[in-house]
């Protein structure tokens, strides 16, 4: 027992470890030596205030996802369409601040209120397969990536072509609709704060409030809930919803705070590496703040490392997939042996 | 009397946290019923494993003047397999490289006459009822001619004419010479048919004695090292009844109800007896309303000036506290408002009381004496006894009006057996109505005003406290008139 407890403690920091020894070798068979990766990589993303202001732009885009992400695994659903959610959420926020004129701080509220419903309908389709046609959300969230991908590209280049658009994008955002920034001559935005505002939130709601209750009860052990007056198709749909929207709340904060437009390229796959962040911060909100900040640092140095230590930046992504794969092999060891256990007793 | 044919001295056994057997002597001699009985987790099946030689003891000495077979609580037979493939699974008869079949066959058959276990050799396995399954179980073990047989639980999923006829194949046994040791936790059972009782509690051999010369009072009192609390007398009943079951249809052809009528009153408890598995989960899960069901399932509110909420509340003791009852890595004060979180007091507007759930936490773990190092340890690291007392006192510490208990207390031991017995009884007494349906018959006769014998998804019989009559519960259990 206390060596499971024991074992939850030490998986972040071990992922954590990880990471920094597969780096090592992935420079060392670039031919640098570890410590100059590790000091490009630092001072790439930590060095400045250009450079901090960077890896919190990454640090936010991925909080968001990470936390819609750790709000559906606590409720036992493995939502991997953050990235879609994200992506819907954004294109509507972006194609009504585009193309609407209304009182600045309204604009602001209603992108942001769009890219929440945006998500929030996205994960809801999920939901809503799962509730009723039992669909394995694994599958249909996953499939809704491409769907969100494809879509939101097809309408971007139909109908809401920006003028001046060079790739695939909406119509800029006029300048009173931008997010304020936090540090200036960054461009980091106010958004980062938001996002710790639901990780609040999020804490709040597990720990205060009988819905979080229930919806750790309906993960923890869905038969005990369901016994228990729990309404589990409720709660699937609710929090694939909730989830999509957090997700769609950080693709609005994009536009509205970094790229003052909806382009379709706008995420490197922030939804994806948000799984590894939500797994790394043990699905905790407030452990996942700083799981967020720590690949923030990898997304925002990488580039760094990439020019000065020669090794390439896809590399921590490759490593990213690693460690979902560790955490997941955990969670699977961890419930295998807990079958066990009980068997035998 | 000749040497023992099996002789344990000094057995030592750890596990990691528990010393599980902790210096026992034990003789088994040969043409004689030994039983072994103790309270869950006494350290009785590792004591028989290691006489049999699944495990290897710390320290001690194991002689054994022949060969050893085991009977295992589960069984562990190969269900698309008929009869004679199981008994003689890997050590068939050949003719060339072919399987000798017709010899096969001759051999069971003659082996089952012998020992008087009545079975067809080419009957599938898994066609065949728990306690025919036993005596497969059994013949497989006699086929190898042991001289020592170790029986764990033989009879836990026997019906009770099931039982006598089992014993009565051991019995003819131990007569022909075999040393048996029934290891078992039913004393009815230790005193119709064994020579010997060995009491263990808490690995040791805490009393021995010639069968003859002691009684189920006096074994009772050894397993639980004291005396066991006195079950109350019945209480005033509601004039009307809490709960009406009617014409209930719900689950599957094989292990549904077809047709159930039942009532329960407040005051009163109505006992369901039967043997696993004829009907018993779906009617549980039907009233629990976890399963969809065709009749009805009305709870009526009391009129009663004691009891003014119109509201019927309700709440389920279910039979498997892991998977159905409790979320093990949650809290005891977690665990405790399970089902009862959108109860007012605990819900307020969209939040959970924390203060109120831990004081309910607090008056359970008082109440029911569940022992844990503090409120806030995961429900995972509770022993089965006070993961079930935890379960049991959520289910009634709101006073409901209507419980229903599906085997409270299956599996733990008889100490928290007893605690739990007895605040049913209090429920009761305060004026709750209880089902309870239980496979342990002696529970049902310990507890219940009226009793509901269940047989194939049926009630087979109704008996009343009054004119109750064992006997005929178990022939009704066994599915004979």
């Amino acid at each position: 027992m206390r060596r499971r407890s024991l074992g939850n403690a030490a998986a972040p920091l071990a992922a954590v470890i990880i990471i920094i020894v597969l780096m090592s070798i992935a420079m060392l068979v670039a031919g640098t030596s570890p410590l100059d990766g590790f000091s490009a990589l630092i001072a790439g993303s930590l060095g400045g205030r250009s450079q901090i202001g960077e890896t919190l732009v990454a640090t936010s885009a991925l909080l968001f996802p990470s936390l819609g992400i750790a709000l559906a695994f606590r409720a036992g659903l493995f939502n991997i369409g953050a990235e879609g959610q994200l992506l819907v959420g954004a294109l509507l926020a972006g194609a009504f601040g585009g193309s609407v004129t209304l009182p600045p701080f309204l604009a602001i509220i209603i992108m942001l209120a769009l890219g929440a419903i945006g998500g929030g309908l996205w994960g809801a389709i999920a939901g809503w397969m799962k509730a009723k046609l039992r669909a394995n959300e694994i599958i249909s969230t996953l499939m809704l990536n491409f769907v969100a991908q494809y879509v939101t590209l097809w309408l971007v280049t139909q109908w809401l072509m920006g003028p001046a658009a060079i790739g695939a994008e909406t119509a800029w955002l006029p300048n009173t609709y931008w997010l304020p920034t936090l540090i200036p001559h960054t461009r980091l935005s106010i958004g980062i704060l938001i996002a710790i505002a639901i990780a609040v939130l999020l804490q709040f709601l597990f720990t205060r409030t009988v819905l979080g209750y229930e919806l750790r009860a309906a993960g923890e052990a869905p038969e005990a809930a369901r016994r228990n007056g729990i309404n589990l198709p409720r709660l699937t749909w609710l929090s694939l919803t909730l989830s999509g929207a957090i997700a769609g709340i950080g693709g609005a904060t994009i536009v509205a705070g970094e790229l003052h437009r909806f382009n379709t390229q706008l995420s490197p796959g922030y939804g994806y590496v948000a799984i590894a962040v939500a797994l790394v911060g043990d699905l905790d909100p407030l452990k996942v703040c700083v799981a967020s900040f720590f690949f923030g640092i990898l997304e925002a140095g990488g580039l760094a490392m990439q020019a000065s230590a020669q090794v390439p930046k896809d590399t921590i992504h490759v490593i990213e997939g690693i460690i979902i794969l560790v955490l997941a092999a955990r969670r699977y060891v961890a419930q295998r042996s807990e079958r066990v256990e009980a068997g035998s007793l | 009397m000749s040497t023992p044919a099996l002789r344990l001295r000094g057995i030592r056994k750890a596990f990691p946290g528990v010393v599980a057997v902790d210096g026992v002597d034990l003789d088994l001699t040969a043409g004689e019923i030994h039983a072994l009985v103790g309270e869950n987790g006494a350290g009785k099946s590792t004591l028989a494993a290691i006489a049999f030689g699944e495990l290897h003891p710390d320290a001690g000495s194991v002689e054994s003047n022949g060969t050893v077979g085991l009977v295992h609580q589960h069984f562990e037979l190969v269900g698309r397999l008929n009869v004679w493939q199981n008994v003689l699974l890997g050590r068939e008869p050949r003719r060339g490289w072919r399987i000798d079949a017709a010899a096969a066959r001759e051999r069971v058959r003659a082996l089952s006459k012998a020992n008087e276990l009545d079975i067809d050799p080419d009957a599938l396995v898994e066609d065949l009822p728990i306690g025919a399954q036993q005596r497969v179980e059994l013949l497989r073990e006699l086929e190898r001619d042991p001289s020592i047989l170790l029986l764990d639980e033989p009879t836990a999923a026997l019906a009770p004419a099931e039982i006598d006829g089992f014993f009565a194949s051991v019995t003819q046994l131990a007569r022909r010479g075999t040393a048996v040791l029934i290891v078992t936790h039913k004393l009815q059972e230790v005193i119709a048919y064994s020579a010997r009782v060995s009491v263990m509690r808490r690995g040791r051999i805490v009393a021995a004695m010639p069968t003859a010369e002691t009684s189920v009072d006096e074994i009772a009192r050894a397993m639980v090292g004291g005396e066991l609390p006195q079950i109350a007398q019945r209480a005033q009943t509601t004039p009307r009844p809490c709960l009406t079951v009617h014409a209930l249809q719900a689950g599957s052809a094989e292990s549904g109800v077809t047709g159930i009528d039942l009532e329960v009153r407040g005051g009163e408890i109505v006992g369901i007896a039967g043997v696993e598995g004829n009907g018993q989960t779906a009617l549980a899960d039907a009233i629990a309303g976890v399963l969809p069901y065709r009749g009805s399932v009305r709870f009526t509110p009391e009129l009663s000036p004691k009891r003014e909420r119109s509201r019927v509340e309700t709440s389920v003791i279910p039979q498997d506290r892991h998977v159905e009852g409790l979320v093990l890595n949650f809290s005891i004060v977690e665990n405790a408002v399970l089902g009862r979180q959108n109860r007012p007091g605990i819900r307020r507007g969209v939040l959970l009381d924390r203060e109120k759930a831990r004081e309910d936490a607090q008056a359970i773990v008082e109440r029911f004496d569940v022992r844990a190092a503090s409120l806030d340890v995961k429900v995972r690291t509770l022993s089965g006894g006070n993961q079930q007392k935890l379960l049991v006192g959520r289910a009634l510490i709101d006073q409901p009006h209507f419980v229903l208990a599906y085997n409270p207390t299956r599996g733990i031991d008889v100490g928290a057996a007893a605690l739990v017995q007895s605040r049913l009884i209090e429920t009761r007494n305060a004026g709750t109505a209880v089902l309870l349906i239980s496979f342990d018959l002696d529970e049902i006769l310990a507890l219940a005003d009226r009793i509901c014998v269940i047989y194939r998804g049926a009630i087979a019989g109704r008996f009343d406290r009054a004119n109750v009559e064992r006997a005929a519960i178990g022939r009704l259990m066994a599915g004979s008139q």
